[in-house]
């Protein structure tokens, strides 16, 4: 009787490598003090072209913060002041002769409570385009129609443009400070815990809203909601007590943290 | 776990999760040793007795599988916690497989014990007795959390597959020495076949427990020493 043995051949398999993405926005060693307390500690990452980065991190940790450096919204409150770079485009925004109104208008940004003006649907868009532009009717109607569809509020509101903005729900409020965002075609759109005030389904249609503008836009969001920064980015980081503990992708971030702390916190314990 | 949970509730249910694995595994360990057992002994009653406990099994994964769906509704868990439920979900359907090979080495002993005995096979034993090892080692490191002694699981199971093509060979001559032997020696090659993937699931599990510690799978191939796939027979004085 004879035996014989054959040995397995295990074919390669080729992994098809993907583009690496491109920041749009370069925090480099970035800190911030209110007044002499610092809440920024030389942070230092990147928010990719067309991607959404989730900030994570206990309240205080700086996210907030960060977020108003990034379109130096800060700059209205005495004895706050930010130090480091943070480079747009090639420039520093947080040199002292940049265009704060341009500045605004090319890095956008919704708050967590809706913020609509006392003003009809309509106005609410038009008044952010007026004050970058100057344009005829049509084409501010054009505007106004395509801000509103890019916030997915167009066929909810189409009928009653002319209606306040304060009689919208939630919800929609919230689409409408989206579309007044947009409206003014800004490049980056910051996030500051747009879902907290809203239901279920309002947060969905945001939700599906920032996965659709980030075919065009660069997007920040900031959020205490774990499972909404895991659904909605692509890059996520972690902060805590004014430091960046850990960026990477969503990802891994959520399935295989690199560091103790990040773990501890996404996952509810004691730290 | 080196911290708490804040929700300690959550605590409670990630060790009741822990407990019905191991609760598991350690049925599944001690069927396999009554089948083999029963086997041995030529004991009907007792693999009769085997039989009929892979039920109990069969409701443990029951009861895990409905605590981790519970778990990821409700608990939504992340990092190691969601390592750790998927696992326990997949750790489940190993050990219930574990469950089903030990019920059928019983069953075929039921059917072995209707042929007078063939030569001792000593080898059977052995390696069940080593199976076992690698199912207790498996649920130590479960417990404990000990990703190094689970990639030592991982690569023992070599030992196993290599008796396993030893025992295949032995019996293969019995068979051809006496076909009479035919019917019993089939019986023994399934048992035998049936223990060695127990092996194989043991070690599954052991890659599971380096997940869930380590967020990911044991790099590499993992050593095999089973031949049998490619054993080629030829009758004596014959061409090979």
């Amino acid at each position: 009787m004879n035996l014989q043995t054959a040995d397995s051949v295990m074919a390669d398999q080729a992994v098809p490598a993907c583009d690496p993405p491109t920041p749009k926005v370069s925090i480099e060693n970035l800190a911030f003090y209110y007044g002499d307390a610092r809440a920024l500690k030389g942070i230092s990452l990147p928010l990719y072209e067309r991607k959404v980065t989730a900030f994570i991190g206990p309240s205080g940790c700086g996210k907030s913060t960060l977020l108003r450096v990034l379109n130096r919204i800060y700059e209205m409150y005495p004895k706050q002041r930010a130090e480091g770079r943070v480079i747009v485009d090639g420039e520093n925004i947080l040199d002292p002769r940049q265009d704060l109104n341009l500045l605004r208008a090319k890095i956008g940004m919704v708050f967590q409570k809706p913020t609509p003006f006392p003003m009809s649907v309509y106005e609410n868009i038009a008044f952010g385009i007026r004050l970058y532009e100057r344009i005829g009717k049509d084409e501010m109607d054009h505007r106004v129609e395509d801000a509103l569809r890019r916030a997915a509020l167009w066929n909810e509101v189409k009928d009653k443009l002319n209606s306040s903005g304060l009689g919208l729900s939630g919800g929609q409020q919230q689409r409408l400070c989206i579309a007044r965002t947009v409206a003014v075609r800004p490049e980056v759109i910051l996030f500051d815990e747009p879902c907290s005030a809203l239901d279920p389904i309002s947060t969905a249609k945001i939700e599906e809203l920032i996965d659709e503008l980030k075919d065009d836009y660069t997007i920040a969001i900031v959020t205490h909601n774990m499972q909404q920064a895991a659904r909605t980015s692509d890059f996520t980081a972690f902060m805590y007590l004014g430091e960046l503990i850990e960026f990477g992708e969503t990802r891994q971030i959520f399935t295989h943290p690199g560091k103790q702390q990040t773990q501890d916190y996404i996952t509810g314990r004691f730290g | 776990m080196p911290t708490q949970h804040i929700v300690q509730s959550f605590d409670d249910e990630l060790r009741r999760l822990a407990t019905l694995i191991v609760q598991m595994g350690g049925q599944a360990e001690s069927q396999l040793a009554n089948a083999v057992e029963a086997m041995v002994k030529r004991d009907s009653d007792l693999a009769n007795q085997v039989v009929q406990n892979d039920a109990k099994i069969d409701a443990l994964r029951n009861q895990v599988d409905d605590l981790a769906i519970e778990l990821l509704a409700r608990r939504q868990p992340l990092a190691n916690d969601l390592r750790v439920i998927v696992s326990a979900l997949r750790i489940s359907s190993e050990i219930e497989r574990i469950g089903d090979y030990a019920a059928n080495v019983a069953k075929r002993s039921v059917a072995l014990n209707q042929s007078p005995l063939v030569r001792p096979v000593h080898a059977i034993p052995r390696m069940a007795a080593l199976v076992q090892a690698l199912i207790k080692d498996t649920l130590d490191a479960y417990i404990t959390g000990d990703a190094a002694k689970a990639n030592a699981v991982w690569t023992r199971d070599e030992e196993v597959d290599e008796l396993y093509t030893s025992l295949f060979r032995e019996l293969l001559t019995y068979m051809m020495e006496d076909p009479r032997s035919i019917t019993p020696c089939t019986h023994l090659l399934f048992i035998a076949k049936n223990i060695e993937r127990i092996g194989d699931h043991a070690t599954n599990i052991a890659e599971l427990i380096h997940y869930t510690v380590k967020g990911q799978m044991p790099s590499g191939e993992r050593p095999k020493g089973d031949a049998t796939a490619y054993a080629v027979l030829s009758a004596p004085g014959g061409k090979p």
